[in-house]
């Protein structure tokens, strides 16, 4: 009787680790074309810009290897500091503005219902639009001049036209409410989710324990929305650091500099000066700090309660 | 021999004929040409502005006299058309004729991407219409004894558009030629929301500073190494001019983040009474005159210092090529050339207003009517004392234009002292 128990478990083991295998195999057969894909797209241009930013290369002539002088210069570059510093400023400015208002809009969506759900759709176009679209269509209403929408607004209350993109104060904030009113409704859409995860019971039994709406938000919708929160945060962080095309086609980097973000000083260098040494050594720079910038999220938002859900 | 029975010497005739045949057929349309030719350029075969549809009519016309030929115009952002064009020759992909500005040229050319010309193009163009050309842009493109690229369309390039109902509220036919009297004037044009003078100051291909320096005549350039002294007496008062613009209030800092293109729509739409323009494009601001009768839009040359004779900055303009590493060099050339006879150079000046490039067909009593008043100014321009081209090696070309521009953004909207951001500008181009 216990030979037949034992044989049973060595059979049902055998199975089981039969059962793995093929897991593993079709596991690996359906993330195999993706993980390709990737390294081809994405792992191995990285590493040629890698190797192209220790080399003196200009308009597409490899002049030699340079070691590390694209990065020498590159840090000695007072505008490049200022660059870096543009780019936090837009970065973290429409961060603080496009994540609140998309919490905001997510619970106001829920409690919608339908009507949220078309409401949301509404505000995803932005999103949906190409980059240089949002850029052509801001920049006609923005004209401080006859035919400017905005222009037209302030007119009819006796304001006359804002510089609202050649100001050098005024450009940097205008391009973070653009940038904000591109891409909060996406995060209010992963934040929507996020909300219908969180058990209506726990706002119960919090009813009962007394807790008030403000307690209730700070002590189980935050906590738990964590996971999504961490999402949506490094998904613009990555987006808003990046960005470069409604740049380009708002300031082009202006008025003198006050936009010339690190993207756009990288499509600059790379693309109008032609230096792609240099270029990709900036390209390298901005990763390490995307990178820095999640692995910071995930060790600060990682260890709210709600992370592990 | 009888019929239907060959002996072996006729087998053998029949069988040299058969093998020479497709040589035969080969060199005949060699002659007539054949197969696709790739076109870059910023024109789109599809449009509809002046020098688009006459591109189309030319295309047309050239495939009517090569039915073995296709020709597909791939078009191309105009500031990246150089770029491109390296990249693609470098992977064996690049079009088989390019346009591009002469400002990149010798770039292009010392990355050996372009076909050497006087190799390819007939013995006839050479000997008669090459000589036709305007011998200031024709000879700017020989590099080093190389014929490299022909240039498309003479023209004055960055140049002066104005209105003249503008002009005449104040009494004036045209702007004045000095700046101590452009100024002035330009502040009193200045009205309502209408800016006396509009310049392009993020445009990554033109600088208006530099167009405003030549004021001071070609010796601004260095003959030996094709810079300008950024530091110098002549741009501290090139950069003084721009200080008394905007004083005067004929120039905005609302322009800071202006390119070429906003500077057209805007002016179409009654926003400036002056503006550096690209001379080519006079029949599409034409076309799209808003504010203003088209008839009131003229040109003139750049207010010059002191005694010295207006400017005229000749580029940057267009200028075509073949591809070295094309594979139909001969119909490729044979299209370039297509664009050179006297009825293409009619096509150009008829329908887009262009400058023809044969200058003998100047003798056409079009070039009489008063519909080609504004190409008898451009040629007047052309011929003009002041007129001068870049050096054919302009040094760090891809930086230069937007580090003035930088530099032009400051002196309008900051008050920082004149020889700091000239001193920042020399300091970021490294010269």
């Amino acid at each position: 009787m216990t030979t037949t128990v034992i044989e049973t478990s060595v059979d049902s083991s055998r199975a089981l680790h039969s059962v793995a295998r093929k897991t593993k195999i079709v596991g690996s057969a359906l993330v195999g074309p993706a993980l390709i894909l990737v390294v081809a797209i994405n792992v191995l241009p990285a590493f040629y810009g890698f190797y192209l930013s220790l080399r003196q290369v200009f308009f597409f002539a490899d002049e030699g290897y340079v070691g590390l002088q694209n990065y020498v210069e590159l840090f000695r570059d007072p505008f490049a500091w200022q660059a870096v510093g543009r780019s936090l400023v837009f970065t973290f400015g429409s961060l603080a503005i496009a994540v609140p208002l998309a919490l905001v809009s997510a619970m106001g969506i829920r409690r919608l219902g339908n009507w949220g759900s078309i409401l949301l759709t509404v505000l995803l176009v932005p999103w949906a639009m190409s980059p240089i679209v949002v850029a052509l269509l801001w920049k006609w209403i923005l004209v401080p001049s006859p035919g400017g929408l905005v222009g037209a607004i302030f007119a009819a209350f006796g304001v006359p036209p804002q510089d609202l993109l050649t100001d050098p104060l005024l450009a940097m904030p205008t391009l973070i409410l653009i940038g904000v009113w591109r891409n909060f409704a996406f995060a209010a859409i992963i934040l929507t989710g996020g909300l219908g995860q969180i058990p209506r019971d726990l706002y119960k039994a919090a009813a009962v324990d007394g807790l008030g709406a403000w307690e209730a938000f700070r002590k189980i919708t935050l906590p738990l929305l964590a996971p999504s929160l961490l999402i949506v945060i490094s998904m613009l962080t990555i987006s808003y650091f990046n960005e470069v095309q409604t740049i380009i086609g708002l300031t082009g980097g202006g008025p003198i500099r006050q936009t010339t973000t690190l993207g756009y000083l990288l499509y600059h260098t790379g693309f109008v000066e032609l230096d792609q040494g240099r270029g990709n050594a900036i390209a390298i720079v901005m990763f390490m700090i995307n990178m820095l910038l999640i692995a910071l999220y995930i060790k600060i938002l990682g260890k709210q309660p709600g992370a592990a859900a | 021999m009888s019929i239907g029975k060959l002996d072996r010497r006729a087998v053998l005739k029949l069988g040299a004929a058969s093998a020479l045949l497709p040589a035969l057929s080969g060199i005949a349309l060699a002659q007539g040409h054949s197969g696709t030719i790739r076109i870059w350029t910023f024109l789109s075969a599809e449009g509809q502005s002046p020098r688009e549809v006459v591109l189309r009519e030319l295309i047309e016309k050239f495939a009517a006299a090569n039915p073995g030929v296709s020709v597909v115009v791939e078009a191309q952002p105009f500031q990246e058309l150089e770029t491109k064009f390296v990249a693609a020759s470098a992977q064996n992909r690049a079009p088989d004729i390019i346009w591009m500005r002469d400002t990149f040229l010798d770039l292009v050319n010392q990355r050996g991407a372009l076909a050497n010309l006087d190799d390819e193009l007939s013995a006839d163009f050479q000997s008669n219409v090459i000589p036709d050309l305007y011998p200031v842009f024709a000879e700017k493109s020989v590099m080093d004894g190389v014929r490299t690229s022909l240039p498309l369309w003479p023209s004055p390039a960055q140049i002066l558009f104005y209105r003249k109902d503008a002009l005449a509220e104040i009494g004036l036919d045209a702007p004045p030629l000095t700046w101590d009297e452009f100024i002035p004037v330009a502040g009193k044009l200045t009205s309502g929301d209408r800016l006396g003078f509009g310049l392009p100051t993020n445009d990554n291909s033109v600088s208006a500073f530099i167009n405003m320096m030549t004021g001071f005549g070609p010796d601004i350039f260095d003959a030996a190494t094709g810079q300008f002294d950024v530091t110098g007496p002549e741009a501290v008062e090139t950069a003084s001019v721009v200080r008394q613009l905007v004083g005067a209030g004929a120039l905005s800092s609302t322009l800071l983040n202006a390119m070429g293109d906003d500077i057209q729509d805007q002016f179409a739409a009654g926003r400036f009474a002056i503006v550096q323009a690209f001379a080519p494009r006079f029949a599409q601001y034409k076309s799209i005159a808003a504010a203003y009768d088209p008839n009131d839009l003229a040109v003139s040359a750049w207010p010059a210092f002191g005694d010295r004779p207006p400017a005229v900055l000749l580029g940057p303009y267009w200028t075509v090529g073949v591809s070295a590493k094309s594979e139909n060099k001969a119909a490729a050339t044979a299209f370039v050339e297509a664009l050179y006879t006297p009825e293409a150079s009619m096509q150009w000046a008829e329908v887009a207003g262009l400058v023809p490039d044969r200058r003998s067909v100047q003798s056409d009593p079009f070039f009489s009517t008063p519909e080609a008043e504004s190409i008898a100014v451009f040629n007047a321009l052309l011929d003009a004392p002041g007129a001068l081209t870049f050096p054919p090696k302009l040094p760090d070309i891809t930086k230069v234009f937007p580090i003035m521009n930088t530099a032009l953004q400051e002196l309008i909207g900051t008050d920082e002292d004149v020889g700091a951001i000239l001193e920042r500008a020399k300091a970021t181009l490294g010269w």
